[in-house]
């Protein structure tokens, strides 16, 4: 047994030195230098992929082969592992921000419509949520809402689904392939509201997003997020993460037939900063924080957090 | 009892423990041997003291400035020891769109159109009202504390020192700085009263609002704050019961006032302000009925006890 492992270690090592031949081969160092080998300098920075650590340029193929392989069954699998709670959310999400200007419709002289992007938004949950509502209960059919999205499988899932509504094939919708961190098709100051809903923990650089979000958005616009967070009851947050880290990956694995990706999902989530973090990493890109900052869903599960870019002229 | 006046002395200390301060005790240095025994105990614990500054000190840098300006708006009492807070805690931003908003409440009432229409007024988009989690009520209690300031303002800038009464029972002329508590305080709530003057037809719509049940805590501290500011500005300087029982009734009276007022036709509002009169009579009446109960109370007691002793109870 001892000889076999032995055998092991010598026959590892001999294939690291392939790999690596600028070390020279030093005998029972094996084990030494497989520990030091991610903390050598590197040119690449790393980021983390569930509890993993990557390579930063890697997480956004990683990520995107995850959504690819949930992107169809993305809504049953929302339902069975929130308990269908998620609708809740998404329409408190929706109803609070109120899309849509009411006032058009009584005063014809104001301006029309807002111009709504929704980032990582491939499936169309929150857009046409969105649009409904300012349709339906403002009266307003001039807001336009634009879904972005990295993941071209998602957005094939989004546009299918967009057939059933209303608003296939008008100009109140449109789809785009963007990296919310790169918006170069976008010009500045020119969005009204940005929302990312269940999106922004899966970014490589979330920092970069914000910013990028505050260029994007007029002075005045708003930059909504709700997302995963931390259950602040310390009895429910028990049970909770035993939901999340043993029910998840297996509905995952019965429902969907992949278990890694949910495993990433519960990880994830588990690596998401905190609502405190999050909002002052929101003020950080330049956001007025209204009140508190944040609104947290089922004591915590899920927060709705908002900034609000400062006019010029108003501090 | 020595409180006050060592954390007035150490602000550091005072702003972490501000709440814990009763209301009787801020007034405890209107009594001589009070100051005198305070200031005893004060010297002897210097040493205690001081390193207890030391220790609150990094404590309190860490508060956000939000948050030690919600403290001080919790303070729910008047104090010489610390200067005025602010009578609301809205940002310089949040300030502008509330202040343009009102001059749509006449018009729109206080709903979020007022709102939508004030943030467009200052520059800002109709999505930017998402700066006020609390929509409509928002702009209720930005009126509410506003208008509180300017009553204030009004006493400070010498409402009383202008005035004159003449009382026609007596037929004499009153100046302002020889008026009672109870006179200043029927000016003052008039003179609030007053300043409803061109919201009144929207008023009831505002009164609904704060009484849904999730607002009716907010609201009764307002309305506390409200009859607060009447007392302490009319010179009450009551540090027992009374401190509890004027501000419950100087509530009452207000609140009641404000609704007669809503329906109230006459020219001058003589009806609201015949009112007043009417309830702080009644108030002034309770308040001897009460004392007179006691008074025979106490009598009868004593007499109960002398007519034991002379029976040869051992009282």
């Amino acid at each position: 047994m001892s000889s076999r492992s032995m055998w092991r270690g010598l026959h590892y090592s001999a294939k690291r030195r392939i790999l690596t031949p600028q070390t020279p081969y030093r005998c029972f160092s094996c084990s030494l230098r497989a520990q030091d080998q991610p903390s050598k300098p590197n040119d690449d920075r790393m980021t983390h992929f569930g509890f993993n650590n990557i390579r930063e340029s890697e997480k956004e193929s990683m990520v995107g082969a995850v959504f690819s392989s949930v992107a169809s069954s993305y809504d049953t699998m929302n339902d069975l592992m929130s308990l269908g709670i998620h609708r809740l959310w998404k329409d408190h999400f929706v109803r609070s921000l109120n899309p849509g200007s009411a006032l058009p419709s009584k005063y014809p002289s104001s301006p029309n419509g807002w111009n709504i992007l929704d980032i990582a938004g491939g499936t169309g949950d929150i857009a046409f949520r969105m649009l409904d509502h300012a349709t339906n209960i403002n009266n307003d059919h001039q807001t336009r809402v634009t879904i972005a999205d990295i993941n071209a499988d998602m957005l094939a899932e989004g546009k299918k689904r967009s057939i059933d509504t209303p608003y296939y094939n008008t100009n109140r919708l449109s789809f785009m392939e963007a990296n919310a961190e790169r918006m170069p098709s976008v010009p500045d100051n020119s969005v009204d509201l940005y929302t990312v809903v269940f999106g922004i923990r899966n970014f490589t650089d979330k920092q970069a997003a914000l910013n990028e979000a505050f260029r994007v958005l007029k002075p005045g616009g708003v930059f909504a997020c709700m997302e995963f967070s931390k259950v602040d009851n310390a009895l429910f947050n028990a049970v909770y993460k035993r939901w999340s880290f043993s029910a998840i990956p297996l509905i995952g694995q019965l429902v969907a037939g992949d278990r890694a990706s949910y495993q990433y999902l519960v990880e994830s989530i588990e690596r998401f900063p905190s609502q405190e973090e999050f909002r002052d990493m929101i003020r950080k890109a330049g956001f007025m924080i209204p009140g508190r900052g944040f609104e947290n869903l089922s004591t915590g599960i899920a927060a709705i957090h908002r900034g609000v870019k400062p006019v010029e002229r108003a501090e | 009892m020595a409180q006050p006046l060592l954390l007035s002395r150490c602000p550091a200390a005072a702003a972490s423990s501000r709440r814990i301060i009763n209301p009787s005790s801020s007034h405890l240095n209107l009594t001589t041997t009070t100051i005198t025994y305070s200031r005893n105990i004060h010297s002897s614990l210097r040493p205690y003291r001081e390193s207890h500054c030391h220790r609150q000190q990094p404590k309190s840098t860490q508060l956000t400035p939000v948050a030690r300006s919600s403290y001080s708006y919790l303070r729910p009492y008047h104090s010489k020891h610390h200067p005025e807070p602010p009578s609301h805690e809205y940002t310089n931003s949040q300030t502008t769109i509330l202040s343009a908003a009102l001059n749509h409440v006449p018009e729109h009432g206080f709903t979020l159109d007022s709102l939508t229409l004030g943030a467009r007024d200052v520059g800002f988009l109709d999505v930017s009202v998402q700066l006020f989690p609390r929509r409509e009520l928002d702009l209720i209690f930005f009126w509410l504390a506003s208008r509180r300031g300017l009553l204030r303002g009004k006493v400070e800038n010498g409402l009383f020192e202008d005035l004159s009464i003449s009382d026609p029972r007596t037929e004499t002329v009153k100046k302002g700085n020889e008026l009672s508590v109870e006179e200043k305080v029927k000016i003052l709530i008039l003179e609030r009263l007053k300043m409803n003057k061109e919201i009144r037809h929207k008023w009831q719509d505002a009164l609904a609002l704060m009484s849904f049940p999730s607002n009716v805590p907010l609201s009764l501290s307002e309305l506390h704050a409200l009859s607060s500011d009447i007392l302490t500005l009319a010179g009450d300087t009551s540090v027992d019961a009374a401190w509890y029982t004027k501000r419950l009734s100087v509530s009452a009276v207000y609140a009641s006032a404000e609704v007669v007022m809503t329906r109230d036709e006459t020219a001058g509002f003589s009806d609201t302000e015949a009112f007043v009169e009417r309830r702080l009579e009644d108030c002034n009446a309770v308040d001897g009925k009460i004392g007179e109960l006691k008074q025979c109370l106490g009598f009868m007691g004593s007499t109960a006890v002398g007519l034991g002793r002379s029976w040869g109870l051992k009282i």
